[in-house]
């Protein structure tokens, strides 16, 4: 059997989540860093219970949530006629979810770093919200927004548990390279274990290696 | 139409109150001066629509600001901190308001010229000195084409040289581009030097107006690149400074400033100029005199109290010449003198 479906399957979603994550967490991740309201914890606990929670739990959870019987599921049914459960939509639906406080929890702490005192000072040089949000605040959180897509991407890549959970293992659907490895593992077919777990392993070391190079030349750039 | 910004502003955090109610005129420089924690600052960031939850009324030559958000009043805000675009460099930051207001070019080009700027354009601003940072500070308020310029210590944390280099651009600032400006400090040398008003506040509350201190008004007969001549009634005194024939300067007696009732003949003062005695109040211990057929008030602080007469001669010595342009009526000018 190829190995390619797996991993093109797994790109796909890695980079499907990455893109709607950052469209989503940016707007949560900037109202948390400007936030004075009493609900903020509640809020912060929330996106980061992905952390703590076992993907079991959490993949049981959304397997509810996604299922024809639950309000989510039956309207998404409506709406394209297909399941959310153990499919291709469900599992990047799933994904979003798993790795929310990948991508909000940099790109907070990039929006607190900046302060207030940069978006006033634009707003008096005459930028609206919107503009200085765009020609400031993004710019000078570049680090934040590249740490939390290539987190983001990666953590994707690596998940396992909330995949089996939500999307089952059938292949060229929901047969990531970490379910793969699974399969290969169960049938004792370590060849291809090998090859992607050692891909993996690769692929984990050399984004992390990234990501704390970016962080250093930030740092020494003073942005 | 008025000519003044109004305001009657009041603002609670925890342990703090802020009434403040004034009419500032829309020329020159206002100096609002009050001791750390009276609540300058908080009053200058409500005029500029910083502080949401303030309450009250603000209104600027008649136009109603309440309501109004920060980037549609039109002011040029100069931050204690400076606050320049770190991902922009010089000229960025110049023309990050310029082109959301659509400042005209050459008003861009007239600030660059004026503060200097031109050699800075391409540097990043982490590579600034603090006076540098200030300047350009100053420059991007300015470059937006504001209404007003309202500047929150902007010199703060400097030692007194680069003080005295950096007072003339914030003058020339002023008086060259007809921008009123108010001007936070508690610095007494920046109050002496630019202010042609000032509004003190004490614990939240506006404690009252006092003029300009001592000055002598000049204007500018001759000009070189740098230097300045200045004609104050028969003296004739080069000073430092950049400006145009015809322009009108003060020249502020300052904080060091000497007064002898006899001639002081040989010392190292850079100018001595000889004053009338008009009037000398035993109350208050100020002297009135006729300087060169200006009038002009100074504070005559004797222990044993006593007052020069009327008609008697001073001699006034200035330790150091530091003058700036004014935006002030010729009719006024001529008008002070006698």
């Amino acid at each position: 059997m190829t190995l390619w479906g797996p991993i093109w399957l797994t790109l796909q979603l890695a980079g499907l989540t990455m893109v709607l994550l950052l469209a989503l967490a940016t707007p949560i991740a900037w109202w948390l860093a400007n936030t004075r309201a009493r609900i903020k914890p509640a809020i912060e606990a929330l996106t980061a219970l992905p952390l703590v929670l076992p993907p079991t739990v959490l993949g049981f959870y959304l397997l509810i949530l996604m299922s024809p019987e639950s309000p989510v599921g039956a309207f998404w049914v409506t709406l394209t006629g297909e399941a959310l459960t153990f499919s291709f939509s469900g599992l990047v639906f799933a994904s979003i979810f798993y790795s929310l406080p990948f991508a909000v929890q940099p790109l907070q702490t990039a929006f607190q770093s900046i302060g207030r005192g940069m978006m006033e000072a634009a707003a008096t040089l005459g930028a609206s919200r919107w503009d200085a949000f765009r020609s400031v605040a993004l710019p000078l959180a570049r680090r934040g927004v590249l740490t939390a897509a290539v987190l983001s991407f990666a953590h994707t890549v690596g998940e396992f548990g909330v995949v089996l959970m939500v999307g089952g293992n059938i292949p060229g659907r929901t047969r990531v390279i970490s379910i793969e490895i699974y399969s290969a593992v169960e049938t004792l077919d370590y060849r291809t274990a090998h090859v992607l777990s050692g891909g993996l392993l690769v692929f984990s070391f050399v984004v992390l290696t990234l990501v704390y190079v970016m962080n250093r030349r930030g740092v020494r750039a003073g942005v | 139409m008025s000519d003044q910004l109004e305001f009657d502003i009041s603002l609670r955090f925890a342990g703090f109150e802020l009434e403040a109610a004034a009419e500032v005129p829309l020329n020159g420089i206002t100096a609002l001066s009050g001791p750390s924690g009276s609540g300058k600052t908080t009053l200058l960031r409500a005029i500029a629509g910083l502080e949401p939850q303030a309450q009250g009324h603000v209104r600027f030559a008649g136009e109603d600001w309440n309501g109004l958000a920060p980037e549609a009043r039109g002011v040029g805000y100069v931050f204690q901190d400076a606050r320049l675009f770190p991902h922009l460099d010089v000229a960025g930051n110049l023309d990050y308001g310029a082109r959301r207001r659509g400042t005209p070019r050459g008003l861009v080009d007239a600030v660059i010229d004026a503060l200097d700027l031109g050699p800075l354009l391409h540097r990043a601003p982490a590579t600034l000195s603090g006076g540098e940072t200030r300047r350009v500070a100053l420059g991007r308020a300015l470059a937006s084409g504001p209404r007003i310029l309202l500047m929150d210590e902007p010199l703060t944390g400097l030692d007194r040289a680069r003080k005295s280099r950096l007072m003339p651009y914030i003058a020339r600032a002023v008086a060259g581009f007809g921008v009123p400006a108010l001007y936070v400090t508690h610095s007494a040398v920046e109050i002496g030097f630019l202010a042609d008003r000032t509004l003190s506040i004490a614990e939240g509350k506006l404690q009252g107006w006092s003029g300009a201190g001592p000055r002598l008004l000049g204007q500018v007969t001759d000009a070189v690149p740098g230097q300045v001549c200045l004609a104050i009634g028969r003296r004739a005194v080069w000073l430092q400074g950049h400006g145009e024939v015809g322009e009108i300067w003060a020249l502020p007696l300052g904080q060091d400033y000497l007064a002898a009732s006899e001639p002081p003949g040989l010392c190292n003062a850079a100018l001595t100029i000889e004053a009338l005695v008009m009037q000398a109040e035993h109350g208050t211990g100020t002297c009135d005199l006729d300087v060169e057929g200006q009038q002009i008030s100074i504070g005559w602080h004797r222990e044993d109290g006593v007052l020069p007469e009327p008609g008697a001669r001073l001699w006034l010595s200035l330790p150091r010449l530091l003058a700036r342009p004014i935006q002030v009526n010729r009719e006024a000018y001529e008008s002070n003198l006698t």
